[in-house]
């Protein structure tokens, strides 16, 4: 299991967790997770990843959208590669 | 059964009254950037918003057609992902939904994400208004070979499914169709009730007969069932609205039962059921291709999101828009300036001469409103240029690609690439870009935002730039006029790194943002947002800067009779404040009379130099041609002007133009305010005043603005005093250090 802010450009894997507590979207956790929820990343999900720089935000390719997540919640979100 | 049959024949009673006259109103949902505004377009042609990154359209727009005899309203909603009450959008989209009940929902869905569009839907159903799918997209869904079964959709959510092309105005009159048939049988299309697990199900059912019993006027004004689950949930915004805590004790009771079996999050777990709703729809309706092929759009983000690349080429994208905008525009702009100094200021003339106006009137109609509004009209081609190439930007889905790629720079002003976008509205105006910043979700990052969206250089700067550049800088006046622009980005930087670390403290904002696919712009889309983006200028021009020309003509002829300039009003107020100039290079009254006037709008300090110096040089009489040979003029020099602008085109892409511009057609020696200038300014004074204008104050719109957006006169107060201060600071620093280095 590692954060999906660590995967690198052209890995896949599946969402397994997502660490967003209360208190820390500016104390309010949940709307976050709504917000992350309600543009198609939910546990369960294959996510690819598309841009990767190490730093700033990441791209991530879910179905047929492309998402970009800052790397604070990128790191929340823990996924498990899949090998190809 | 014989309920329903009831209700059925009422409502074909009430078809024959006159009843049916009544608009029906239809509202248009779906998620951000599935098409929604298209698809209004498409139907009533009316001029909407249409945007290529989530979130463009904030506001709710309508449309009235006829059709068949009816009025129909369409209702575009914001574009929304679900309707949980967490983000501005999600909150109009639904508090509509919930409270105007509308005749039908036309549900956009983009066919080519179907599981994500569909949990919206979902969610749509629950509120028991009728509801048509407009399946969009359907096109790009086709041409990646996805099979979506129609049929086996509609059966299982029992509403209607239409196929559509909003860009191609397809499957419109079938929707329409299905429309009318819903309005006159709305029974019948009452949807399906979808059903979730059993636990949920019985909660709902009790709160539901609760509420019935217990409070029947909310049974009344909520969707009932949606309005159970609400409850369930513990959606804070509902429970506020009706005033009952979540402990309210048969809440708590069910809840704490639901809790028992199923564990804390309710929310999460409704989520979940109707995800799984979806999910389990789109598998059965939707068949993929086994291989894909790699997508265009991917292949562009490779290069275009570069971790070398990425900034390079933003910032040639950017010096791209503001040359061919310049190119493009500039032959008209000359056109309309010497229409304006020319015949039109000769008929004006005439024509209060033929009627015997006073003296002073021919004055205060040519020097004072031709003069001052036509110093601004000239920039509505330069203007719309360059909206028009930002909304090509916008609609191409480059834009938040920009936003994505300036993730990281934001990030150190304390903000997300998200914060980008209104910023980058600010190059146009100010004004909507202030407005614009409803898209962030948090009041911090909102503040922070509007309070740098000043420096951006709007499209009201830019007539200064045009007139000071074309006098000192023509034949680099791109690149002089793009290191104003970036160096309002740069203070924009600096500020944001000084606000974070002192009036913004606090943890940095979260970046969450879909980037659309490319997708090349409709001509007419562009059109439309182009006249959108534009219009504001041209409504300031013709109401504002009219009123404000009038006033200027006034503050500078009063008291009456003054023969010197400098005597007037506006004059002394100039000669006040002149010292404190004088250490920028522009310490004349005539420069900081025009200051004084561009409090109220920055346009307005071109228009008032034009008064001021102008009529000066009036003293050679030209013989006045006929009205004939006005015309004709008018006409060859059009389209003069346009061979000009095409050719400017053309030479854009050639390498040898980039750096040699030709220089407008100078050659005729009009009479116009850069000659005077000349005499008044340096190349270096010049830049240290275009600096001042780039940076003094917001205008008096942009105020109007933050007041309505923050419902207080904090932040313009914070703006007008850091920007004063900056204004004052960076132009002391360019003609100081420009001396020393022997610019001067
Ligand atoms: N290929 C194709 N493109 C479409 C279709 N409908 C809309 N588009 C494009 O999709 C993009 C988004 O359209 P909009 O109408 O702005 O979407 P919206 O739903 O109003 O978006 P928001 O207001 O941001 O929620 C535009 O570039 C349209 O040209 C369609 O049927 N086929
Ligand atoms: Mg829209």
């Amino acid at each position: 299991m590692v954060p999906l802010g660590l995967l690198s450009k052209g890995e896949k894997a599946e969402i397994v967790d997502i660490k967003a507590q209360k208190g820390y979207y500016h104390g309010k956790g949940k709307d976050l997770l709504c917000y992350v929820y309600n543009i198609g990343l939910h546990i369960g999900k294959t996510v690819e990843m598309l841009n990767n720089a190490g730093r700033g935000s990441v791209l991530v390719k879910v179905d047929e959208s492309r998402i970009a997540l800052g790397r604070g919640i990128a790191m929340k979100i823990m996924v498990r590669r899949i090998e190809k | 059964m014989s309920l329903e049959l009831k209700i059925q024949s009422l409502k074909l009673n009430e078809g024959e009254n006159p009843v049916r006259k009544k608009a029906i109103i239809v509202a248009v949902a779906g998620n951000p950037n599935s098409g929604k505004s298209t698809l209004i377009n498409a139907i009533a042609g009316t001029r909407l918003q249409v945007g290529n990154w989530p979130g463009v359209t904030v506001e709710k727009k309508t449309a009235v057609f006829e059709y068949e005899g009816r009025k129909i309203k369409l209702v575009d909603l914001p574009g929304t992902y679900s309707l949980s009450p967490y983000t501005q959008e999600e909150i109009i989209a639904r508090d509509y939904l919930v409270h105007e009940k509308p005749d039908v929902i036309i549900d956009v869905v983009d066919a080519t994400n179907l599981e994500r569009n569909l949990y919206l839907t979902i969610q749509l159903l629950e509120l028991g208004i009728p509801v048509v799918i407009a399946l969009n997209i359907y096109d790009e869904a086709m041409k990646k070979g996805y099979k979506i079964d129609i049929k086996a959709m509609e059966k299982m959510l029992g509403v209607r499914v239409i196929p559509t092309i909003a860009t191609k105005k397809s499957g419109l009159k079938e929707l329409l169709k299905a429309i009318t048939e819903i309005v006159d049988n709305p029974a019948i299309h009452i949807p399906k009730r979808l059903h979730y697990e059993e636990d949920f199900e019985l909660a709902a059912a009790s709160v539901e007969s609760y509420i019935k019993t217990t409070y029947p006027h909310l049974a009344e004004k909520y969707p009932l069932r949606w309005f159970s689950f609400k409850l369930l949930e513990g959606d804070q915004h509902v429970l506020q609205e009706i005033n009952l805590s979540e402990n309210e004790t048969f809440i708590k009771d069910i809840r704490e039962h639901l809790k028992r079996s199923h564990g804390d999050d309710i929310e999460s777990l409704m989520a979940d059921e109707r995800y799984a709703q979806a999910s389990g729809l789109t598998h059965e309706v939707l068949k993929k291709p086994e291989t894909r092929k790699i997508e265009m759009t991917e292949k562009i983000d490779r290069i275009v999101l570069n971790r070398f690349f990425g900034i390079p080429i933003f910032l040639a994208a950017m010096w791209l828009v503001f040359k061919l905008t310049f190119d493009v525009s500039g032959p008209f702009a000359d056109w309309l300036d010497a229409m304006i100094t020319g015949p039109f200021k000769r008929w004006a003339e005439t024509i209060l001469g033929f009627i015997h106006a006073p003296e002073w009137t021919v004055s205060l109609a040519t020097d004072g409103i031709i003069a001052g509004v036509g110093f601004v009209i000239v920039f509505v081609p330069v203007i719309f240029a360059m909206m028009f190439f930002i909304t090509f930007l916008e609609g191409s889905g480059y834009m938040a690609r920009a936003a994505f790629v300036m993730d990281r720079l934001m990030h150190a002003i304390g903000l997300h690439g998200k914060s980008f976008i209104p910023m980058l509205l600010g190059f146009g105006c100010n004004v909507p870009a202030i407005y614009a910043t409803r898209v962030l979700e948090n009041p911090r990052d909102k503040a922070l935002t509007a309070l740098l969206i000043p420096l951006m250089s709007c499209g009201a700067r830019l007539p200064v730039y045009v007139v000071f550049v074309g006098a000192f800088f023509p034949h680099n006046a791109g690149t002089v006029i793009w290191s104003l622009y970036v160096m309002g980005i740069s203070l924009a930087i600096l500020m944001g790194v000084i606000f974070k670390k002192t009036l913004f403290k606090g943890e940095a904002p979260v970046f969450i943002m879909e980037l659309p696919p490319y997708r090349m712009p409709y001509f007419r889309s562009l059109m439309i947002h182009t006249w959108e983006k534009g219009k504001h200028f041209l409504i300031k021009a013709g109401t504002y800067i009219l009123a404000v020309s009038i006033i200027v003509w006034f503050l500078l002829n009063l008291p009456w009779g003054v023969e010197n300039k400098r005597d007037s009003y506006l004059g002394k107020m100039g000669q006040v404040i002149a010292p404190v100039l004088e250490p920028l290079g522009f310490g004349k009254w005539e420069a900081a009379s025009s200051l004084v006037a561009g409090l109220i709008a920055k346009e307005i300090v071109v228009g008032t130099m034009g008064e001021i110096y102008v009529p000066k040089l009036e003293d050679k009489k030209e013989e006045k041609p006929s009205l004939t040979e006005d015309l004709k003029e008018i006409g060859t020099s059009l389209v003069s002007a346009a061979k000009d602008s095409i050719a400017n085109i053309f030479s854009t892409f050639g390498i040898a133009s980039l750096s040699s511009e030709e220089s407008p057609e100078m050659k005729e020696e009009r009479e116009s305010l850069r000659n005077v200038i000349r005499k008044q300014f340096t190349p270096l004074t010049a830049y240290a005043f275009m600096s001042f204008v780039l940076l003094y104050m917001p205008c008096v719109v942009a105020a109007i603005a933050l007041r309505q957006e923050f419902g207080t006169w904090k932040w313009y107060g914070i703006a007008f005093v850091y920007q004063m201060a900056l204004a004052w600071i960076v132009a002391f620093m360019i003609y100081q250090g420009g001396k020393i280095i022997g610019l001067g």
